[in-house]
C-alpha cells in the first residue's frame, strides 16, 4: 500500500527562504512541491520521508535565486494490483459504488466487480442515486454506509491530464483505483463476521 | 482533488522499500501528528492528518516493532509472499475467510493449515480497535505457543 520512493530535483529555492537553515527551506520546498500530489505510475505523494543530500546552490545568470540539486525519498501511496484495503462507502449509483479512504477517494466499483447476483434499487427521492444488495441464499445484503468495505485492488491507471474538458465532466482525478469486491471475505465487514468459509 | 504534476525531475528508484501502514502510522505520529490536539502546532500538513487519520482506525493503531517482526518471524515457514505478508499485517485478518481474498490461490496452497495462520495472526497482532465487532470464541487457543520477541529487528523493508 506505501511505498518509499527515491527521487532527485532539480529546483530553485526563493530568496524568501534565504533566513532559514538550509535543509528546512529545501523541505518546505519539497512539501509545496510534492505533497498530495499524484506522479504517474509513482502514486500519491504522503510525505517527505528523507533528504539524502543536497548539491549546488548555483545562481544562474539573470535569476536571483539558489538552484539545488536534491536527492530524497517520498512515502508514496501506491496500491498494487491483488491487494486488500478497508475503506468507506463514499457513493452509490447505477453505475456502481464509489469508495473513499478519507486521503484518497478515487476509488470506483464498476457493476460487473459487484457480487453476483446484484440488485440495484434507485432511491425514489433522487433519481441519480441508490444502493446496491447483493443476493445471496434469498437474503439481502444492502451495501449502505453504516458499513465498512472491504476491497481488492483490480487495477490503477493514471489517466493523462485532458487538454480541454467538458463543462460538466467530473473533476480530473490523476489516478484512478478500480476496485472488486466480487469475492469471499470481500465486500461489507459485517457481511463475514461469525460466518464459516463456505467452499 | 488531487493534482498531478509533471515528471521534470528523475526517479531513481520508484521502489525503495514498501511499508507498512504501522511504519507509516510511525513517521506521522514522530512529526507530531498524534500529541498535538490543536492540529496547528506541529509540522504536520493537512493532507498528513488525512492518512492518519485514516490509518488511527486501522489495526495498525495497535502494533509495534516487536509484534511485526515476530509475525514475520513465524510465518517464514508458511511460504508467503512479501506482499501477502504485507497485507496480512495491515488489515490483520481474524479468521479464515477473511484471509482467503489476501492470498493467492489459497485453497490449493494452505488447505487445512489456514486456520493455523489465522490463529498466529490472533495470537501475535494486537485486535483492531472496538470499532469493529469482535469474533467471538477464540481465547483458548494459546495452548503451546511460547511468547519469543526478536527485538530489533527490522520490520518488512527490502
Amino acid at each position: 500500500m506505501f511505498y518509499l520512493s527515491l527521487i532527485e530535483h532539480t529546483f530553485r529555492v526563493p530568496p524568501s527562504l534565504l533566513s532559514l537553515p538550509i535543509d528546512e527551506a529545501v523541505k518546505g520546498e519539497l512539501e509545496r512541491l510534492f505533497l498530495d500530489k499524484v506522479i504517474a505510475n509513482l502514486g500519491l505523494c504522503v510525505s517527505i520521508y528523507d533528504i539524502k543530500s543536497i548539491e549546488g546552490g548555483f545562481i544562474f545568470p539573470s535569476d536571483g535565486a539558489a538552484t539545488y540539486t536534491v536527492v530524497f525519498r517520498l512515502i508514496m501511496f501506491r496500491p498494487s494490483v491483488g491487494e486488500i484495503i478497508v475503506a468507506k462507502l463514499k457513493e452509490s449509483n447505477a453505475m456502481g459504488l464509489r469508495l473513499s479512504l478519507g486521503f484518497f477517494e478515487d476509488i470506483y466499483i464498476p457493476v460487473h466487480l459487484l457480487p453476483n447476483p446484484s440488485r440495484f434499487k434507485p432511491d425514489p427521492n433522487r433519481r441519480d442515486k441508490g444502493t446496491w444488495e447483493w443476493e445471496y441464499d434469498g437474503e439481502p445484503y444492502i451495501i449502505d454506509g453504516t458499513d465498512e468495505i472491504k476491497f481488492r485492488v483490480h487495477n490503477v491507471s493514471y489517466p493523462p491530464i485532458p487538454i480541454e474538458q467538458p463543462r460538466e465532466a467530473k473533476p480530473f482525478a490523476p489516478m484512478v483505483i478500480t476496485a472488486s469486491i466480487n469475492d469471499d471475505g470481500l465486500g461489507c465487514v459485517s457481511w463475514w463476521v461469525g460466518a464459516e468459509q463456505t467452499n | 482533488m488531487h493534482v498531478k504534476i509533471s515528471q521534470r525531475f528523475s526517479s531513481l528508484e520508484a521502489n525503495a522499500g514498501a511499508l507498512t501502514n504501522f511504519e507509516v502510522l510511525e513517521f506521522l505520529r514522530s512529526k507530531g501528528a498524534e500529541s498535538d490536539s490543536t492540529r496547528v502546532l506541529a509540522k504536520v500538513a493537512p493532507s498528513e492528518y488525512k492518512v492518519y487519520d485514516y490509518l488511527a482506525q486501522t489495526p495498525a493503531c495497535k502494533q509495534t516493532r516487536e509484534n511485526i517482526s515476530e509475525f514475520l518471524e513465524r510465518c517464514k515457514k508458511y511460504d508467503l509472499a512479501k506482499a501477502e505478508m504485507l497485507n496480512i499485517i495491515n488489515v490483520r485478518p481474524s479468521s479464515a475467510v477473511e484471509i482467503y481474498p489476501i492470498i493467492e490461490e489459497c485453497e490449493n496452497r494452505f488447505g487445512d493449515a489456514i486456520e493455523e495462520l489465522v490463529e498466529l495472526v490472533e495470537n501475535v497482532l494486537p485486535p483492531p480497535p472496538p470499532t469493529q465487532p469482535e469474533t467471538i470464541a477464540e481465547g483458548k487457543e494459546e495452548t503451546a505457543i511460547t511468547k519469543q520477541s526478536n527485538e530489533g529487528m527490522d520490520v518488512v523493508n527490502e
